[in-house]
């Protein structure tokens, strides 16, 4: 139960210290970042709506997953993020688009195309562990509350 | 426990934001008119993604800087491609 409950709060921190590094990062370089998703093979037009998405979005699920009570949104949250940016990720690398643009974010921005896709895979694989432990927890707390009800 | 998740916590947020200050680009080349090299001479570039587009991975230099109009240094990497009038 206790290694159980170390690995809950190791994979919700490593999933807190990417969102919030890679927003805070985002913020830090705005114009950059402007720049760069203007560079994406994605339409300029969905570019004001991105760069303020983004951001917020990977903010708002770091903040749900401090909380015990959302943590749970907070993994889902993350899968889906992050398995967007995978399927981004490949779809690039199978050369979908026109062309291949730059990466974004902080040192991340340092890693090629596959490598960024191998780190997405790693943090999609933390959030369905996170998933599946914190689930597990919650139906044993509920088994418990009504075990204990019925003595 | 608490004390263990609280700790992890507050680390996981501290080195976050302290990773991405540290990590800040400090000498932003970005921030200045971009300018690429025809082979004769450099020509303003215009907006990222608007003007013009830097391709990678490539190890050529896509834009260059200046701060004089004569000397020019690399700013970003990649193949250089304007971007036709229409637009993407």
């Amino acid at each position: 139960m206790f290694k159980r409950q170390v690995l809950l709060e190791c994979a919700a921190a490593l999933l807190i210290m990417l969102f919030l590094y890679a927003s805070v990062s985002k913020f830090l370089d705005f114009k950059t970042f402007t720049g760069e998703m203007n560079n994406q093979p994605l339409p300029n037009s969905w570019t004001p709506f991105l760069v303020w998405f983004i951001p917020c979005s990977e903010i708002i699920i770091s903040v749900a997953l401090v909380a015990e009570r959302t943590r749970l949104i907070g993994f889902y949250g993350s899968l889906v993020l992050m398995s967007l940016f995978t399927l981004y990720s490949m779809a690039i690398l199978l050369h979908f688009f026109a062309f291949v643009p730059c990466s974004c974010g902080g040192v991340i921005k340092k890693l090629t195309w596959p490598q960024h896709l191998v780190f997405n895979l790693f943090f999609v694989t933390i959030s369905i562990g996170g998933i599946v432990l914190q689930r597990r927890k919650y139906f044993k707390s509920i088994f418990l509350t009504n075990k204990n009800s019925f003595q | 426990m608490n004390k263990i998740k609280w700790t992890f916590m507050t680390l996981a947020i501290l080195l976050s934001i302290g990773g991405a200050f540290a990590t800040r680009p400090r000498c932003d080349c970005f921030q200045s008119p971009q300018y690429y090299f025809n082979g004769a001479s450099y020509n303003l570039a215009g907006q990222l993604g608007v003007q013009y587009n830097c391709w990678v991975p490539s190890a050529n230099t896509c834009t260059y800087t200046t701060t004089d109009g004569i000397h020019f240094i690399a700013c970003q990497n990649g193949n250089y491609q304007a971007v036709p009038n229409i637009g993407k």
